[in-house]
């Protein structure tokens, strides 16, 4: 990235632009050919890289979106404000590049509305299908003040906060009939959400003036949902996982990973933008993220800990095989040594420590999803599944373009906190 | 419900089932190739234009090498993984048995593929149109009263159609008959919560490039728990995140309710 020309677009832009030429070229091929002549995919791999690093990884990195909400907006953190907005950015844009990714891997994309008629609620694929859709419908909307601020709507973002409560309820509610065809869970969880609803409006529940918490609420649960459904899908497998990762507790798994990374992602995102920017580094608040983030793989490291060892896993983990060998990459470089460094009074401190921890928590969670989905999964008698360099190109054309809309969207919106102190939104 | 009984020790290899589901189906032919690894059979295996393949394997018995025929299909799951992945509902299993595939609602996400136990549905990979493929069981034939196009065709009896339990019960029946001649399993019965396409053989069928190891319960079973879960998270989350945000520290940024 251009650090001599700060917050221009320069010769790493160029790169990046051309990467993404060469992942549209090489997608438009692909529709025109089918899937054979850009994966390597095969009858017995029919899952390759596309959903271990753009759906699995690519949704579990936007964690930080609704991490932060959390923190920020329900748990009183205030003091993280500054890191909301580009964190619900980098969701947003994520969850657009995710789309992006599965269009690419669905082999009849055309046909994805039929999530939305013929319903099949008992697939885990199925909640994967509408957490997608609302939770994006969620980020678009949390989104939404910025582009009002920019162009002066101020009845715009009155009208956003007396609607989205409502909104938030009614997806919501939809999501819990769709996903459950049960009436009385319907009811509960309608129940609980206007009764909240009640309370803040008259008074009972302060309200948040900023930012309307059920908004943000509907934005935490659906991503909880979205990311512990994506481990769900893979408890379909047993017979075909690999024992290292292949537990019933995987939901909870990819939830509490999905929240880690989520944090971590803060940390470098932030760095790298500042850089890019040339704008300061809220080193304090990103030293608190730090804190949070060494907790929390300390209870993921506990928990996979204990989950191998009461499933018996032993042999699997300390003989030589490829899989064996991806897990400890993402054991040590993923968990231990972002831990240490955290755990080190100078590592935590600066802004180098941080974002090397930051990044390595990262790349450990790319691994676990690569593994979950990929090196993990056994063919049977296929040959090994290995990605074709034209599926590795559309990946990186779809990174890339997210970086650039990134930067052009930080350019010329209001994402961040200096230049938007004043004015009301997320 | 409806099952297909394969007896491998009757069967001479003849691959008119394989032909006869060719033409029911009007799947082209293949172009064959030599190639490596265990089996004889051309084509390799299954594919999106082969739905139905005997194979011919090699196996040495009490010294000698004898041709012992297997076949691969669809096995029709009782509960079927593919089915329970399907998010549209494109894979559905019908009462009288066949597992079905509703071609014009699927997707293409291939999650039934990844939850095949059996590795048996196929997808287009080389289409820009691709849908997947897999043996129905002939499920328009049975809606006529024909039996599958297999079943009729086979000139030795190795391939049987009828009501699953009675389809058991013949197994057992020529088990108990000829006990030194039959290995005393019925492939079908238990695998994936039980299939509604049965085996049985002279030889143990990973010999034959059976796939062994399948879990004997219903592969959903293990999705289930995490299923059912979701409204009670949902209804969990949102009330720990509404009391979270009551009693929140509220020292900064914060105005009592100004509007009703």
């Amino acid at each position: 990235m251009s650090t001599e020309v700060k917050g221009r677009f320069g010769f790493g832009s160029f790169i990046l632009f051309v990467l993404v030429v060469l992942g549209i070229v090489l997608a438009i091929y692909r529709f025109a050919t089918g899937l054979a002549s850009v994966t390597n995919l095969n009858q017995g791999y029919p899952w390759g890289l596309w959903i271990g690093f753009d759906i699995l990884a690519g949704i579990a990195l936007a964690a930080g979106g609704f991490v932060i909400a959390a923190v920020v907006h329900i748990f009183g953190g205030e003091k993280y404000h500054p890191l909301v907005r580009p964190a619900i950015l980098t969701a947003f844009l994520g969850y657009l590049m995710f789309i992006g990714g599965l269009l690419i891997d669905l082999g009849r994309p055309w046909m994805i509305w039929d999530m939305i008629i013929f319903h099949h609620h008992e697939s885990p694929m199925f909640e994967v299908g509408w957490c997608v859709m609302l939770y994006t419908t969620v980020l678009f909307l949390e989104f939404l003040p910025v582009l009002f601020e920019r162009y002066k709507m101020s009845g715009a973002i009155r009208a956003w906060m007396n609607l989205m409560p409502l909104v938030a309820i009614i997806l919501l509610v939809m999501f819990a009939w769709f996903l459950t065809h049960s009436g009385t869970w319907t009811v509960i969880i309608a129940a609980v959400l206007v009764i909240f609803e009640l309370a803040v409006r008259g008074g009972a529940i302060r309200r948040d003036v900023k930012v309307p918490t059920l908004l943000i609420m509907a934005g935490i649960i659906f991503s909880t949902l979205h990311q512990s459904s994506l481990g769900t899908l893979f408890l379909m497998v047993p017979h075909k996982l690999s024992m290292i990762w292949y537990s019933p507790t995987l939901p909870v798994m990819f939830f509490v990973s999905a929240v880690m990374a989520g944090l971590a992602m803060i940390i470098v995102e932030s760095t790298l933008s500042s850089k890019f920017f040339g704008r300061g580094l809220e080193l304090n608040l990103l030293q608190g993220i730090g804190k949070g983030l060494s907790w929390l793989i300390l209870i993921y490291l506990a928990f996979r800990g204990i989950d191998l060892v009461v499933r018996g896993v032993g042999a699997e983990v300390l003989v030589m095989t490829p899989q064996s060998i991806a897990f400890w990459i993402e054991v040590v470089l993923g968990l231990l040594i972002p831990l240490a460094i955290l755990l080190t009074p100078e590592g935590i401190a600066s802004g180098r420590g941080l974002f090397w921890a930051g990044l390595m928590v990262v790349v450990g969670l790319v691994v676990n999803r690569l593994n979950v989905a990929v090196t993990g999964i056994s063919g049977g008698y296929w040959p090994t599944y290995y990605p074709a360099w034209s599926e590795i190109a559309i990946s990186v054309g779809i990174v890339s373009l997210g970086i650039l809309v990134y930067l052009t969207l930080c350019r010329n919106f209001p994402i961040f906190e200096e230049e938007h102190s004043q004015a009301a939104g997320t | 419900m409806k099952a297909l009984l394969i007896d491998t020790v009757r069967c001479t290899g003849c691959r008119g089932c394989q032909v006869a589901c060719k033409q029911w189906n009007k799947r082209p032919a293949e172009k064959t190739e030599f190639f490596g690894g265990p089996g004889y059979q051309n084509p390799k295996d299954l594919s999106k234009d082969t739905w139905c393949l005997v194979t011919y394997n090699e196996i040495e018995i009490n010294g000698r090498f004898e041709w012992v025929f297997g076949k691969k299909q669809c096995m029709h799951c009782i509960e079927p993984a593919c089915a329970s992945a399907c998010p549209v509902g494109a894979l559905e299993k019908t009462p009288e048995g066949p597992v079905v595939y509703h071609k014009g609602i699927c997707i293409g996400c291939r999650y039934c593929m990844l939850a095949c136990p059996f590795l048996v549905p196929r997808f287009e990979f080389d289409s820009p149109n691709p849908y997947i493929t897999k043996c129905n069981m002939c499920a328009d034939r049975l809606t006529m009263g024909e039996i599958p196009a297999c079943a009729k065709t086979c000139p030795t009896a190795a391939i049987e159609f009828g009501e699953r339990d009675d389809m058991i019960h013949e197994a057992q029946r020529r088990i108990a008959e000829n006990p030194s001649k039959y290995l005393h399993q019925i492939y079908g019965l238990e695998e994936a919560g039980g299939t509604c396409v049965l085996h049985i053989s002279s030889v143990p069928f990973e010999e034959l490039g059976y796939i062994t190891d399948i879990p004997k319960q219903t592969l959903a079973t293990n999705v289930e728990p995490a299923m059912k879960a979701i409204p009670a998270v949902m209804v969990g989350a949102a009330l720990i995140l509404g009391v979270s945000y009551k009693f929140r520290n509220r020292t900064r940024g914060e105005e009592p309710a100004a509007r009703g």
